[in-house]
């Protein structure tokens, strides 16, 4: 039995001497630095020669700096609105897009939805700085209702909502367009087997559609839970010293920590209680939606 | 489809009305702004800067593009962010079609072993593990260099999955008879797996240049020296720094838009050439991922 998986080894070789720059790939960039980051949690901060153990130290520090605290509150705020907006929002849109009949049109709006998921968020960054300055387009549309010019960018109160907003309008297209495919693919039988019925057309979309779309939405859903705690990009791109109190995430506080101020082992305690909170946070989700169940 | 639909399949004429207004409503909310920022970056210095909506350039001008282009020398994240992104891109579909092709092998001892080595790198996002990456890479010389930029996320377990269930569609035989021939592995992968897999390369190509082009999280955990950011690093000081970006002299809303449209029009060209490989890219990486 062993000569013979030898031998069979033997004839595939040249697999895996192909496979070796792809494992190394993966040990040094991938596993290595995620076992490096749980030891240096372990650490104390310090960025050359030896890091002497700590304990929990760092997990007893990070657990009572205020400013962890407060990232945590705002993670799951921005967290938790984006995922239900997205859920929903691009939910709403495809099935209402899948209502209009021109082809053109359908696909026209379609395209224009998608597009701001090509960007960068800091380009999103970029038409949100222009739209909402003092002379942009949301003050000249209050103007209508004759609201005084707001400093939408500096206001603390609103950060929040223009953080959710950016990712709303950013993201809904994208996941519009997933929905969309799925509501193509369901078998055009169905409808003619309601129409004989006599069912009509919002009947077709709430027995129907609606239905065939669980699996999309469970996936969805799954994918969004995964980003909850991990919002990075818009908040770098966004933050300043006025808002930065109202929308600094985890992950921005792993990396001021961590990658400028050096603080490495406080860092990485912050970054695996972020995982930690990651996999309960999706295992949640998983189990509510019974998404391993079928 | 849309022929098929009889009387009884439209919605009530309110319903309809409502919906168009939603539609509408959606266009304008994504269209206005991107118009915006489009007419604002072709305007005049003293037109971008005057209140009032400008959806029009009146005259169109180029003077934020040279501006910002030349003056503030968005020239050089350019350039950078166009080699890291195509080196890395070329490189990271190489690797993902290979790795794809390694787990296609059926009787390949260890494969299931092999398999699993890769799917697990894909259950911990990225970003978590950036004090990690950062202390490998400055222990390796890689901070501060292209080479880290490039190295980094050159192969994924998702191109390696989403390679090989594109190989999987393509018959053992072809390659059993090749083998018959004589063909090497290698002349077996290069000229029947690989050309026969053209949209599949294509697809995890644009998905993964995108990708690059737009990352901000790894480019500021390696790169400290501005000369080395890419453009949406650079365009952040631009937008909401620009004191550190342009010395004393003032940038206009015209070349700040110049500067949006030039990190985003790349990719928007892109778009439009590779849109049905990229529309598929999207639904399999939703569905499988």
């Amino acid at each position: 039995m062993q000569t013979h998986v030898w031998k069979k080894m033997k004839k595939y070789k040249t697999f895996y001497f192909l496979f070796i720059p792809i494992a190394l790939y993966f040990l040094i960039f991938t596993y290595y630095p995620f076992l490096k980051g749980l030891v240096m949690s372990f650490q104390e901060n310090r960025l050359i020669g030896k890091r002497p153990f700590a304990g929990v130290e760092n997990y007893a520090l990070v657990l009572q700096d205020t400013d962890f605290l407060a990232s945590i509150k705002n993670s799951l705020i921005i967290g938790l609105w984006d995922m239900v907006l997205y859920f929903t929002l691009s939910l709403l849109f495809a099935i209402i897009l899948n209502e209009l009949l021109n082809k053109t049109v359908k696909k026209t709006v379609q395209t224009i939805a998608y597009l701001p998921y090509l960007f960068s968020w800091a380009v999103i960054g970029g038409v949100w700085a222009l739209i909402f300055d003092i002379q942009g387009l949301a003050n000249q549309f209050l103007s209508l209702f004759s609201v005084e010019p707001i400093f939408f960018l500096a206001q603390p109160n609103l950060a929040r909502p223009l953080i959710i907003a950016m990712g709303v309008w950013r993201s809904i297209g994208y996941f519009a367009l997933l929905y969309t495919v799925a509501i193509i693919n369901i078998d055009t039988q169905l409808y003619e087997a309601a129409r004989i019925d006599g069912a009509s057309r919002m009947m077709q979309i709430r027995k129907i559609i609606i239905p065939s779309l669980a699996p999309t939405m469970k996936t969805i859903l799954v994918l969004l839970s995964i980003g909850v705690l991990t919002h990075f990009d818009e908040i770098f791109i966004m933050v300043n010293p006025a808002n930065r109190r109202k929308i600094g995430t985890l992950l921005l506080y792993v990396f001021e920590t961590g990658i400028i101020n050096f603080k490495t082992g406080t860092a990485s305690a912050g970054a695996t209680l972020v995982m930690v909170g990651t996999l309960v946070f999706t295992a949640i989700i998983r189990k509510l939606i019974r998404y391993d169940k079928d | 489809m849309a022929k098929k639909l009889g009387t009884q399949d439209r919605l009530p004429l309110p319903v309809q009305v409502l919906y168009i207004l939603i539609i509408l409503f959606v266009v304008a909310l994504m269209g206005l702004p991107m118009l915006n920022v489009l007419a604002v970056s072709f305007s005049s210095i003293a037109k971008s800067d005057a209140p009032g909506l400008i959806l029009f350039p009146n005259p169109p001008t180029l003077e934020g593009y040279t501006f910002i282009w030349s003056f503030v020398n968005l020239a050089q994240p350019f350039f950078n962010t166009v080699y890291v992104a195509v080196v890395g891109t070329a490189l990271h579909v190489l690797m993902a079609a290979l790795a794809g092709y390694i787990l296609t092998q059926r009787d390949l001892p260890f494969r299931k072993a092999m398999t699993s080595f890769i799917l697990l790198t894909m259950t911990v996002p990225n970003e978590l593990t950036m004090i990690g990456i950062y202390a490998v890479n400055r222990d390796l010389g890689l901070l501060n260099t292209y080479t880290g930029l490039i190295v980094n996320g050159m192969v994924s377990g998702f191109s390696v999955f989403l390679m090989r269930n594109y190989f999987q569609g393509i018959p053992l035989s072809l390659a059993e008879s090749a083998r018959i021939d004589g063909a090497s592995e290698l002349t077996i992968f290069s000229k029947i797996y690989l050309r026969l897999s053209i949209p599949g390369l294509m697809t995890i190509g644009t998905l993964e240049l995108i990708r690059r082009w737009n990352n901000i999280n790894l480019v500021v955990t390696l790169i400290s020296d501005m000369k080395k950011w890419t453009l949406p690093v650079v365009l952040r000081s631009i937008l909401f720094e620009q004191t550190s970006t342009s010395g004393t002299s003032y940038i206009f809303a015209n070349a700040k838009m110049a500067a949006v449209v030039l990190t985003a029009i790349p990719l928007v060209i892109l778009y439009f050439f590779t849109q049905t490989f990229f529309t598929s890219g999207v639904m399999i990486g939703a569905i499988k991922g």
